[in-house]
C-alpha cells in the first residue's frame, strides 16, 4: 500500500478511491470547490486567524515595519476602560431593543396582512422597502427629516408643541440612542414580516373557525393558536436579527456619530485613532460573542439540515 | 432550516392570494384600513420625503417653516448632481455599477460550480465544508476588516477598486452558496441522472441542465450579490482614498460631511442610489422574496 492510499483509508476516504466512477466523482467535486474554498479562506479564515495574533500586538503606522508583540495588553487595556464597558452596555441596549421592536412590529403586520383586501399584492411590496433600500439612502433622509433646523418632523412636534429643543434628537446620545433603535427597527421590521406572514399563512383556517365556534375571542386566538403556531419563527427571527444587530456599523455609524456600539469602538480605534491592535482586539471579542450564537442557532435549528 | 422557511414563504403566497380571513362589522373594516393606512404611511414617509426633497429648490428647503407638501418643484437637484456642479456623482454611480456587477458575476461563477459541488458529489470533507459556509455566512464585516486591510495594504491594494472586488465576497460569497445550495437540493437528480445516461458529462450537465433550470435563484443570487456591493460601506470607506475611486456610499457620505446645506442634492443623489435596487425588487418580486428569506445578509 502506497502512503497515499493508506493516508486515505485513515481518514476513511478509501471507499472513494477504490470505484474509478466515484474517484473520478470525488475529484470533480474538489475541483468545483476548490474556487469557493481558497476564496473563503483567503478573504475570511485566514484573516480571522490573522485578526488574532494582530489583537496581542501594537500594529505601527508605517506597513514596513511588522506588528510588535505585546500579549495581553490591548485586553487589559479594553477590560479596564469605562468606554469599552459603556460601548458594550449600548451595543447591548441597541441589539436588544431593535430586535425586540422590529419582531414585533413585523409581527403586528404580518397579522394585518394576513387576510385579503384591495391592494395587498402592492401593499406588501412597499412594506418591503426599507429593508431593500441601500442604507446610505434611507439614513441620510432620516438624518434629514430629524434636522432640527430644515427638518419636517422636530418641526411638525413643534407646532403640536411637543418638541421645543434647538438640539437635534440626534445629536445628543441620550436621544439618538432610541432614534438608531427605531431606526433599526425600522428598517429590518419587513424581515420580520416576511418570515411572519409566511408562517401565519401556514396556519389551517379550520383552527381559527374551530375555535370560533368554542367562543374564543381575538385575544385567546392569537394566544392559543397563533403564538404557539409561530414558535418556531419568533426563535429564528429573534436569533438571526440578533446575531446581526450585534455586529451592525453601518446602519448606526451613518445615522449618527453619538452612539458608540462595538462595531463602531472597534472602527474607531483601528481607522481613527491607528490603533489596529486594539481594534482587532475589539474585533475579536465581537466575533466570539457572534460564534457564539451562531453554535446556538444551528444547534437549535440547524442539526437536521446543516 | 432557512430553506424550510422558503419553501413554506412559496406555499402560503399561494394561501394568502386567496384571502381567507376576512371581517365583517363595518366597525372592525374601518379599525383595519386605518392599520394598514398608518403601516404604509411609516413605511413610506421617508421615501416620499427624499423624493419631494430632491425636486423642491433650494430657497424652499432651507426655510423656517418646512412642509411635507413643496409648494413648486424643479429638476435643478438633478441637474447640479449629473452635471458635476458640486460633487462628480456620475464618477461614484459608475464605480459602484463596476464594482457591484464584477462582484456579483463573480461570487456568482465560484457560487455555481461550489454550490453543485457540495450538493450533488460525494468526497470526505463535503459535509464539513457545508457547514463551514453557514457558519461563516453568519459572520460579519467587523470581524475581518482590521486583517484585511492589513493584507490590502501589504499587496498594495489601497484605494483600488480590485481591492473591493476581493473583500466584497466575505459577504457574497457564502450568501451566493447558500442560496444555490438551497435550491440545487430540490431540483430532482433524476434529471441530471437522465442527462448522464443520455451521455453527457457532469460538467456539461451543470451547463445544460442544471444551469438553466435555476435560472430563478440565479437572478435572484446575482440581485442580491449585486445589492450587497452596492450598499457597502465600511471597505470601502477604509480602503479608498481618492475622488475618483469612491463608490456611492463613500461619495455621498462626504458630501454631506463636507458641504454645507446640499440637502436636495444629497436627497437626489440617496434617490438615484435607491432607484436601480428597487427597480429590482419591485420588478423581479417573486425571486426577490424567496431570496430575502433565504438570505437576508446584512448589506
Amino acid at each position: 500500500m502506497s502512503v497515499g492510499t493508506r493516508l486515505a483509508s485513515a481518514v476513511g476516504a478509501d471507499r472513494y478511491l477504490e470505484n474509478p466512477v466515484e474517484r473520478r466523482e470525488a475529484l470533480l467535486g474538489y475541483l468545483l470547490i476548490l474556487p469557493a474554498v481558497l476564496l473563503i479562506a483567503a478573504v475570511i479564515l485566514y484573516p480571522i486567524a490573522y485578526n488574532i495574533y494582530l489583537s496581542f500586538t501594537t500594529v505601527p503606522l508605517n506597513p514596513a515595519v511588522p506588528p510588535e508583540w505585546v500579549g495581553f495588553e490591548n485586553y487589559q487595556q479594553l477590560l479596564g476602560s469605562p468606554r469599552f464597558w459603556g460601548a458594550f452596555q449600548t451595543t447591548l441596549v441597541f441589539t436588544v431593543g431593535s430586535t425586540i421592536l422590529s419582531t414585533i412590529v413585523g409581527l403586528g403586520v404580518a397579522m394585518l396582512f394576513d387576510r385579503s383586501f384591495r391592494g395587498r399584492r402592492l401593499a406588501r411590496g412597499l412594506v418591503l422597502l426599507p429593508h431593500v433600500t441601500p442604507i446610505i439612502a434611507v439614513a441620510f433622509v432620516w438624518q434629514f427629516m430629524l434636522s432640527p433646523l430644515w427638518g419636517t418632523i422636530p418641526n411638525l412636534l413643534a407646532d403640536w408643541g411637543i418638541y421645543t429643543s434647538q438640539v437635534g434628537l440626534l445629536e445628543r446620545s441620550s436621544t439618538a440612542l432610541p432614534v438608531v433603535v427605531v431606526f433599526s427597527a425600522w428598517r429590518n421590521f419587513p424581515f420580520a414580516f416576511l418570515l411572519f406572514v409566511a408562517r401565519l399563512g401556514a396556519i389551517p383556517n379550520s383552527m381559527y373557525e374551530a375555535a370560533k365556534i368554542d367562543g374564543a375571542g381575538a385575544v385567546a386566538q392569537f394566544k392559543d393558536i397563533t403564538l404557539p403556531e409561530l414558535k418556531g419563527t419568533i426563535a429564528i427571527v429573534v436569533l438571526l436579527r440578533f446575531i446581526w444587530e450585534f455586529n451592525t456599523f453601518a446602519q448606526v455609524w451613518l445615522l449618527t456619530r453619538q452612539v458608540l456600539t462595538l462595531p463602531i469602538f472597534a472602527y474607531q480605534s483601528a481607522f481613527a485613532n491607528f490603533e489596529q491592535g486594539l481594534g482587532a482586539a475589539i474585533s475579536l471579542l465581537l466575533f466570539i460573542i457572534q460564534i457564539m450564537f451562531v453554535i446556538g442557532f444551528v444547534k437549535l435549528f440547524g442539526e437536521e439540515k446543516v | 432550516m432557512i430553506a424550510q422557511v422558503t419553501r413554506e414563504v412559496r406555499s402560503s403566497f399561494a394561501v394568502l392570494r386567496e384571502g381567507v380571513r376576512a371581517e365583517t362589522s363595518t366597525l372592525k373594516r374601518l379599525g383595519f384600513y386605518a392599520s394598514v393606512l398608518l403601516t404604509m404611511v411609516v413605511t413610506l414617509l421617508p421615501f416620499y420625503v427624499m423624493f419631494v426633497t430632491s425636486l423642491t429648490p433650494n430657497g424652499e428647503i432651507y426655510t423656517n417653516n418646512p412642509s411635507f407638501v413643496p409648494s413648486s418643484l424643479t429638476l435643478e437637484q438633478y441637474v447640479a448632481i449629473l452635471t458635476g456642479g458640486t460633487f462628480p456623482f456620475v464618477t461614484y454611480f459608475v464605480n459602484s455599477a463596476i464594482v457591484a456587477t464584477a462582484t456579483a458575476t463573480f461570487s456568482m461563477l465560484v457560487g455555481v460550480i461550489g454550490a453543485y459541488s457540495f450538493t450533488r458529489l460525494e468526497y470526505p470533507g463535503n459535509d464539513m465544508i457545508r457547514r463551514g459556509v453557514i457558519v461563516v455566512y453568519m459572520l460579519s464585516a467587523i470581524t475581518v476588516i482590521v486583517p484585511l486591510f492589513q493584507l490590502i495594504a501589504k499587496f498594495g491594494l489601497v484605494d483600488t477598486r480590485l481591492s473591493l472586488l476581493i473583500t466584497y465576497l466575505v459577504s457574497t460569497l457564502p450568501l451566493t452558496l447558500y442560496m444555490l445550495w438551497n435550491y440545487f437540493q430540490s431540483i430532482p437528480v433524476e434529471i441530471e441522472e437522465a442527462a448522464l445516461l443520455d451521455g453527457y458529462s457532469r460538467v456539461e450537465t451543470i451547463f445544460r441542465v442544471v444551469i438553466p433550470l435555476s435560472l430563478p435563484v440565479l437572478v435572484a443570487a446575482f440581485l442580491f450579490a449585486f445589492k450587497i456591493a452596492w450598499n457597502e460601506y465600511i471597505f470601502a470607506s477604509v480602503f479608498l482614498k481618492t475622488q475618483a475611486n469612491l463608490t456611492l456610499p463613500i461619495g455621498i457620505e462626504q458630501i454631506n460631511s463636507q458641504f454645507e446645506n446640499v440637502w436636495g442634492q444629497v436627497m437626489a443623489a440617496s434617490f438615484l442610489t435607491t432607484l436601480p435596487i428597487v427597480v429590482m425588487f419591485l420588478y423581479l418580486e417573486k425571486y426577490m422574496v424567496e431570496g430575502l428569506t433565504a438570505g437576508a445578509v446584512e448589506g
